[in-house]
């Protein structure tokens, strides 16, 4: 009677490594492909909005959009911030007698790393989504080959704009943000522990600078580049109908987030 | 010695002459000669906003002819074209694919595809779904570039232009996409419109005055303020339409402009398409399904199969083709050449 071999024992090891470094190979292929796409596309962005005609309607529009319909969200976010801060760092620093430094703490803490964070974040929930979905639905509708066929680049009528807008916006929506944020603090400081105003505000006073706050704006713009660059390449490329759509608008939301966070810690890192 | 002129042909071309549509319709006795001059006399007495008005419209509104009966007189004279290009298939050629050929996600689409678009004809490119068609239509405004070979449009090559030349050479298309693509954020006037405004330089008031004009040719009078998600699939197809007609192309391309309509739309499509024909005299090029009523308004045909043209010439040739995989394409029959199930 015959008897099937059995495959030799290395055979059995080879056979998941290949497909282990193949399935590494592809991902590392696609990886370098879509991050080579996405610069291309951000300096085609930008050789489109140095060149005329200048629609200054188009980017007030994106202005209004991201920026004056943001504001509630921002500064709904900015005063239980300011609030929480305030609570968890005035019971911190009662710990070591040194509950005096709360407004300070509060201020620093925000306008070096929440204000800009938080906003970077929110408009990224609010706006970033809607851009992406906007102009998948616009690619999967045929609205931006339409853009094409009249002569009209949609680099830059339609994502240069928004881009600019959010390199604008985000810096205003940061300092609102730092502003609203630390009245949360002094609510919470001044009404609720009665902690004196005086010392809240003469303690920001004193330990603020300016490299803080210049900080934080580099930041809010660098966020602003990042949330608008990133969820206008996801729409703009959106394709499989409305499922396209969809999976463009969360990975622009999930990609934008993470970069913001990781993009966060190196600039710390390098302005510290 | 003198050549041997075809009387038939002779004749045809006689009555396939293309003129101004109120001579064409006293010419097929539709209106007397007297009717069309009143109609011509009391639109130059009107207002300046009215004087733009159609004469088809005039004569209409002056009872001297219905609107069926005008549309009709137009068909009929298609028609005498259809036939004269038939016997003659006299035409420039205006788009020209040499050796194109188009591969997207792993599958070739256009396979060494050449054709030919005749200048100032109704052109329909038919055949089997996924055949390359709306591919086409894209690599002739240069949506699109070819993997290999070259698409000309009169004598330039779209894939050696700069972007600057392609958008100009894009300034001679209008496109009617499937699904109209009109801005769902802008009322139909605006989407109307738009690309007179972001590509001309026109006064406001002149720009209103052409977009209604164009609204009225397309029967979308008096609806410039709706949204295109508060119109018909039909009136969204009619408002696209508007939009492309609105810039004075020199060619027309229509994806599909009777998809998903009813066959009383699809009618009525199809007029529109002879009026915008007859009294513009574009170059259309039209994708379409609607086999086998889509021969009788074109002059010519193309039938493209696995990326290649299987069949080119006047719609009269192809409508009774020997081919096997045209005929059963005509036909709809299951059994043939082109298996599906």
């Amino acid at each position: 009677m015959l008897t099937k071999a059995s495959p030799p024992v290395h055979c059995c090891l080879l056979a998941p490594m290949i497909s282990f470094v193949r399935l590494l190979g592809q991902y590392t292929i696609e990886f370098v492909s879509e991050t080579g796409k996405i610069f291309l596309f951000l300096f085609a962005v930008a050789a489109n909005a140095v060149r005329p005609p200048y629609r200054l309607h188009n980017l007030l529009k994106q202005i209004h959009f991201i920026g004056v319909r943001s504001l509630f969200v921002i500064i709904l976010t900015a005063v239980f911030a300011g609030m929480v801060l305030a609570l968890q760092g005035y019971y911190t620093l009662t710990r070591f007698g040194a509950e005096g430094l709360l407004g300070p703490a509060v201020a620093l803490s925000i306008i070096r790393e929440l204000g800009p964070v938080l906003s970077g974040l929110m408009v990224t929930g609010r706006a970033g989504s809607a851009l992406a979905a906007e102009l998948g639905i616009m690619r999967i509708r045929e609205q931006i080959d339409a853009l094409e066929v009249m002569g009209i680049a949609p680099l830059q009528f339609l994502v240069a704009p928004r881009i600019m807008a959010g390199l604008v916006v985000l810096p205003i929506l940061t300092v609102i943000f730092d502003v609203i944020g630390i009245l949360g603090g002094y609510l919470i400081a001044v009404q609720l522990l009665k902690m004196s105003s005086g010392v809240y505000f003469s303690g920001i006073e004193s330990t603020v600078v300016m490299r803080d706050i210049v900080t934080g704006l580099i930041k809010a713009v660098s966020f602003g580049l990042i949330v608008t660059w990133i969820c206008t390449f996801k729409g703009y490329y959106a394709k499989r109908g409305a499922e396209g759509v969809s999976q463009a608008t969360t990975s622009a939301v999930v990609l934008s987030s993470v970069l913001i966070l990781i993009c966060d810690y190196f600039i710390t890192s390098v302005l510290l | 010695m003198s050549p041997v002129i075809d009387p038939d042909l002779q004749q045809a071309n006689q009555d396939a002459e293309p003129l101004p549509i109120g001579e064409r319709l006293v010419r097929n006795a539709c209106i007397s000669r007297a009717q069309m001059e009143e109609a011509l006399a009391f639109r130059a007495r009107q207002q300046d906003d009215h004087k733009g008005a159609l004469i088809g419209k005039t004569l209409i509104d002056m009872g001297y002819i219905t609107h069926p009966a005008l549309l009709d007189c137009l068909f009929h004279q298609l028609t005498r074209e259809r036939v004269a290009y038939h016997l003659d298939r006299q035409a420039e050629t205006i788009i020209r694919f040499t050796g194109v050929e188009k591969t997207l996600d792993g599958r070739k689409v256009l396979d060494h595809l050449d054709l030919e678009i005749p200048a100032n004809k109704i052109t329909a490119i038919i055949g089997i779904s996924g055949g390359g068609k709306s591919v086409t239509l894209k690599h002739m405004v240069g949506l699109m570039k070819p993997d290999r070979g070259e698409v000309w449009v009169g004598d330039q090559p779209l894939g050696q232009l700069s972007t600057r030349e392609l958008n100009r050479v894009r300034r001679r298309f209008s496109m009617l996409f499937q699904e109209g693509a009109l801005f769902d954020s802008m009322n139909v006037l605006d989407n109307v419109a738009f690309p007179l405004r972001e590509t001309t330089s026109l006064a406001e008031s002149e720009i209103r005055r052409r977009v209604e004009t164009c609204l009225q040719e397309v029967n979308l009078g008096g609806m410039g303020h709706k949204y295109p998600d508060e119109l018909s699939g039909g009136m969204r197809k009619r408002a696209a339409l508007a939009r492309a007609l609105v810039t004075q192309p020199e060619i027309i391309l229509l994806d599909e402009p009777t998809a998903g309509l009813d066959p009383i739309i699809e009618n009525a499509i199809h007029y529109l398409i002879c009026d915008t024909f007859m009294r513009t005299r574009y170059t259309i090029v039209c994708i379409s399904h609607a086999v086998p009523a889509i021969f009788d308004w074109c002059h010519h045909v193309i039938v493209l199969h696995r990326g290649r043209v299987l069949a080119s010439g006047p719609s009269l040739e192809i409508r009774y083709s020997a081919d096997p995989t045209i005929k059963q394409f005509i036909s709809g029959d299951l059994d043939g050449p082109i298996q599906v199930i």
